[in-house]
């Protein structure tokens, strides 16, 4: 694995100085029933296709911030701030 | 003239010689002995690509001599041949080779205690060059096995990157300097030229002469150029990064690069190589490739033989033949491919025997066929498939990013020379002796392959795996053609059908130490080490940290050095560095809503000027990290967490933070902070001397938090108990820690201040109960079960973890952490495992010797349902069982009186 992934702060950098951050996943509310809960905290999608997910520039600005990447392809389509994502309402770190 | 040895032999090189053509002018015809049947192995391809003269050199195991420049003094000695080279016992193994057929390994040792018998048998019998230190247990063991190496590694950056500095990859670098590109060209030789350095007659596709002198000055004249010489590409990764391996030396240091080298785009200009033919003995030494015979002759000056007979399909035997005929070799015979039935001699050539006659010679010139050296193609995503018009593998649909020029395309203008695959292999597969040759590495014959194809494993793929063809130290680059030519052959298919086995890095082979780069160890230092020297230390690593473990006194044991430490907080006062802490400002307006959310204590009500206990769990309740909280100011706070975890608590505290638009900001201050615990019954006289700050119990109570200036120091002043004493754990800038420890010693020491170390604040903090996160905890441990739900409000809004704590908090807990008193004097070992009934039933977290109980105490995870006070439990520890009570009382002060006092 040595792909570019392009931060939006940095611009392109080695995936080497990132910590990735798991699939994004939306933490349920309160209310929200158990399943809700395990399935956030234990299930993962693991997706083989596009996803979006976090990534942390730890060799870098030390931010976090989205991407979207084929993990099959390790293509990155779209890097973003969270409060630059137009699709996102709630965001969270996947435990 | 430099001298080097071999096998304890003085040899002289002459400039420009590798280890092989000094050893070859002097004469050594046996260079090394093969894999499994211990044949003679000479020369072959004189160009770093098959396995025959790997040799060890200056304790290096398996270095190529062919490409290995000769430095003055070198040790170099043979591999795997016993006593020597000429007399190897272990070459009666080619006699019993009915008893080793091809899958024996799979077939023979199934059971255990065979293979436990016979392994390391074979390991000596067979193999390449020896680890010199196989056993390395610590840093220092890795320190001394590598003295005199010196591991590297260098990134670089280009717009685009040429392996290859043949005439192709020089002429494709000039073009793309023309285009003011920044180019780096990668050649693995000592100088520019490719083929054309020891070749005569190269031309271009336009049959012009090829002048390389002209292209090296316009390569050098060129600004934008970087020539990477002597550097070879091992392997093509994702984004287009290139590993390449510099191998050099630096005074008296081997030196080894490992250069990560990103392109925009890669031009593959790696040319063609020549591989062997197969057929009787085709491995003897003496039968050699026509580049190597070149390389020889032309790059060398070295007449190589007598009288050769050259193998080509041109009646004349080509460009090599006139090289032989110039240096002075009698060419016997020019025979055609098809027409080699076995070289014949003992551990040397002596005759060719074709179809008709038998010629003596002391050299077989081999024109193989020549294959395009595509394996970084491969690797990059591009297909290479057979190409029977032109009979060689054809690289093509080569991603973007990626593009290959001159020989390496199919494009060579050489093919016609040198053999027609279809001459490769001899008419009879099966034959068993003498052998010939397919996989030089593995010495793995026609008939091996055949017998593996009759067993079921005859896909390409599989049928490497079985034979291990293609596997060894040349990673088929000698062999893959004539594996695939048997394969197609046996199972009547054409080459194109049969496929090729996977093309993966690194080839050439890259040392381990390479791959590991430099020998650092990151170590941290904290502003008191020079202090903490003067009190004769002794230092422990924790999460890289030089921490005091204990400060020697006299030659007394660590033991009694430790009790006075511990006695001393206890009765009188102690110091220690507690710098290693990680501290985080927190800061902005939203500062309580983000460790609201994060830790499971209520902080935004928190008041000014006081701290709280407060541990952060994920949203599975599990214990992540604790520490205190600090309220500086309304929009302030200061945070400890555990030593190793500062960088994790940071990225969660700013992962949670991330699009909640909050105005708040997590900065770790760890290594601007140094700090201090002042700590035991007379802390607050010796502080009080520093400081005009209130240091009074009701000014100043137990979890405050103060900003006051000591020693002339603006500090912070935590007021905690880890030790379960009064005291203050003082922050103050980095680089006032040396001014403060002598003004606290000084303070002190009509009071009996004595430093104490990590070992004493371990028992220390035991005795009052107090968890470690992540040594009494894991990554199973929810506040619950660790006795720590004080720390959790579960009233407050969400927060992390507390849907999972709500229902932790009604369910029935499987395992509790509890204290125990051991009923003996043996400390358990922390670790050690509690048996109930014969059954695990838990496990000692920690453990110490306490003064105060005068016996061995200790906190353990046990069932809950034998998790009771005064139940007594058995701990397994060391091979004794010790019998231990279990408890909730904290073991000293119980009631906290002495840590408010």
């Amino acid at each position: 694995m040595s792909f570019l992934l392009p931060c939006p702060n940095c611009g392109n950098r080695s995936v080497y100085e990132f910590r990735f951050g798991n699939e994004f996943k939306p933490r349920p509310s309160l209310e929200e029933p158990l399943d809700a809960w395990t399935d956030y905290s234990y299930m993962k999608k693991n997706e083989a296709g596009v996803q979006k997910e976090w990534w942390f520039h730890r060799s870098g600005c030390r931010q976090w911030f989205l991407a979207v990447r084929n993990t099959v392809t390790n293509e990155v389509f779209q890097t973003f701030f969270p409060e630059d994502d137009p699709n996102t309402n709630e965001v969270a770190p996947a435990g | 003239m430099k001298t080097f040895y071999f096998d304890g032999k003085p040899y002289t090189a002459e400039e420009g010689d590798t280890i092989a053509s000094a050893l070859y002018r002097a004469g050594v015809r046996v260079f090394s002995r093969s894999f499994k049947y211990h044949r003679p192995r000479g020369l072959l391809c004189a160009a770093g690509k098959c396995p025959n003269c790997l040799v060890d050199v200056d304790g290096a195991a398996n270095v190529r001599a062919c490409t290995e420049q000769v430095r003055d003094g070198a040790i170099v000695t043979h591999q795997n041949a016993s006593p020597s080279l000429k007399h190897d016992m272990l070459s009666v193994a080619g006699l019993a080779d009915w008893l080793m057929p091809i899958g024996f390994y799979y077939k023979t040792f199934t059971h255990p205690a065979a293979w436990k018998m016979v392994e390391p048998l074979i390991r000596r019998a067979a193999g390449i060059g020896k680890v010199k230190h196989p056993v390395l247990n610590d840093h220092d063991d890795v320190i001394k096995a590598t003295r005199g190496y010196r591991y590297e590694h260098v990134y670089l950056h280009a717009d685009k990157a040429i392996i290859g500095g043949g005439p192709a990859g020089m002429i494709e670098a000039l073009k793309a300097a023309e285009e003011g590109l920044d180019v780096v060209l990668v050649d693995d030789q000592p100088e520019l030229g490719g083929n054309l350095r020891f070749r005569s007659d190269v031309r271009d596709p336009d049959g012009n002469l090829l002048d390389t002198d002209a292209l090296i000055e316009q390569i050098d004249a060129a600004p934008n150029i970087r020539v990477l010489s002597e550097n070879s590409c091992f392997g093509i990764y994702e984004g287009n990064l290139l590993g390449l391996l510099h191998k050099t030396r630096r005074g008296d240091e081997h030196v080894e690069q490992l250069i990560k080298l990103r392109a925009g785009h890669v031009t593959v200009a790696t040319g063609c190589f020549e591989i062997p033919l197969v057929f009787k003995n085709n491995d003897l030494p003496g039968v050699m490739l026509s580049t190597a015979v070149q390389r020889l002759v032309n790059l060398h000056g070295i007449k190589v033989a007598e009288s050769a007979v050259v193998v080509s399909p041109l009646a004349d035997g080509g460009e090599v033949a006139a090289d032989l005929k110039r240096a002075g070799v009698e060419i016997a015979a020019v025979v055609h491919p098809s027409e080699v039935v076995a070289a014949n001699g003992r551990g040397q050539v002596r005759e060719i025997q074709t179809e008709e006659e038998t010629i003596s010679c002391d050299l077989i010139v081999v024109c193989g066929p020549m294959l395009p050296e595509a394996g970084l193609l491969a690797q990059g995503g591009g297909e290479v498939v057979w190409d029977a018009e032109l009979d060689s593998y054809l690289p093509r649909d080569l991603p973007a990013g990626l593009s290959a020029v001159g020989d390496v395309t199919g494009t060579v203008f050489a093919i016609q020379r040198h053999t027609h695959s279809s001459d490769l292999l001899p008419k009879e597969l099966d034959s068993r002796r003498p052998k010939s040759i397919v996989c030089y590495c593995e010495d793995v014959t026609p008939k091996d392959l055949c017998n593996g194809i009759a067993e079921g494993f005859d896909h390409i793929q599989t049928l490497k795996r079985y034979s291990t063809a293609t596997m060894g130290p040349c990673q088929g680059k000698m062999c893959h053609l004539a594996t695939a030519a048997v394969c197609s052959k046996m199972n009547e298919t054409t080459l194109a059908e049969t496929g090729r086995t996977t093309s993966r890095p690194p080839s050439p082979a890259v040392s381990l130490g390479a791959l590991a780069g430099r020998k650092l160890h990151p170590l941290k230092r904290t502003p008191l080490h020079r202090k903490h020297e003067e009190h004769n230390v002794v230092w422990v690593e924790l999460s890289h940290w030089e921490r005091p473990r204990y400060y020697r006194i006299g030659d007394k044991s660590e033991k009694h050095c430790v009790q006075q430490e511990y006695v001393n907080v206890r009765e009188r006062v102690g110091l220690v560095d507690v710098s290693t802490l990680g501290k985080l400002e927190v800061k902005g307006a939203n500062a309580g809503e983000l460790l609201d959310k994060v830790y499971t204590n209520k902080l935004s009500t928190l008041r000014v000027g006081r701290m709280r206990y407060s541990i952060i769990c994920d949203d599975t309740a599990t214990i992540l990290d604790d520490g205190t909280v600090s309220r500086l100011a309304d929009d302030h706070y200061f945070i400890t967490t555990t030593t190793s975890n500062v960088d994790f608590v940071q990225q969660w505290l700013d992962w949670w933070k991330a699009d909640t638009g909050w105005s708040v900001h997590v900065t770790n201050v760890t290594g601007g902070f140094g700090a201090l615990n002042v700590a035991g019954p007379h802390a607050r006289e010796v502080l009080s001397q520093l400081t005009d700050c209130d240091l009074n119990k009701k000014a100043f109570p137990y979890m405050a938090c103060r900003e006051a200036v000591v020693a002339d120091v603006p500090c912070r002043l935590l007021r905690i108990g880890f030790t379960g004493e009064t005291g203050w754990e003082i922050h103050f800038p980095a680089e006032c820690g040396e001014h403060l420890w002598e003004s606290i010693m000084r303070a002190g020491e009509s009071f009996g201040i004595r430093p104490f170390g990590v070992e004493a604040q371990r028992t220390l903090r035991l005795e009052k109960m107090h968890v470690i996160v992540s040594a009494d905890t894991d990554a199973t441990s929810s506040p619950y079960g660790a006795d720590l739900e004080f720390a959790v409000k579960l009233d407050k809004d969400d927060f992390i973890g507390k849907p999972a704590m709500m229902r932790l908090n009604q369910a029935e807990l499987h395992e509790k952490l509890i204290g125990f008193e051991v009923q003996s004097s043996d400390v358990p070992e922390e670790g050690s495992m509690v048996v109930h009934e014969g059954l695990p039933a838990g496990r000692i977290t920690s453990s110490r010797h306490s003064a105060v109980k005068d016996k061995p105490i200790g906190l353990a995870w046990i069932a809950a349902e034998l998790a009771q006070p005064g139940r007594t439990i058995e701990i397994q520890s060391n091979g004794h069982t010790l019998k231990a009570v279990l408890t909730t009382e904290v073991f000293y002060d119980p009631d906290g009186s002495r840590v408010r006092a």
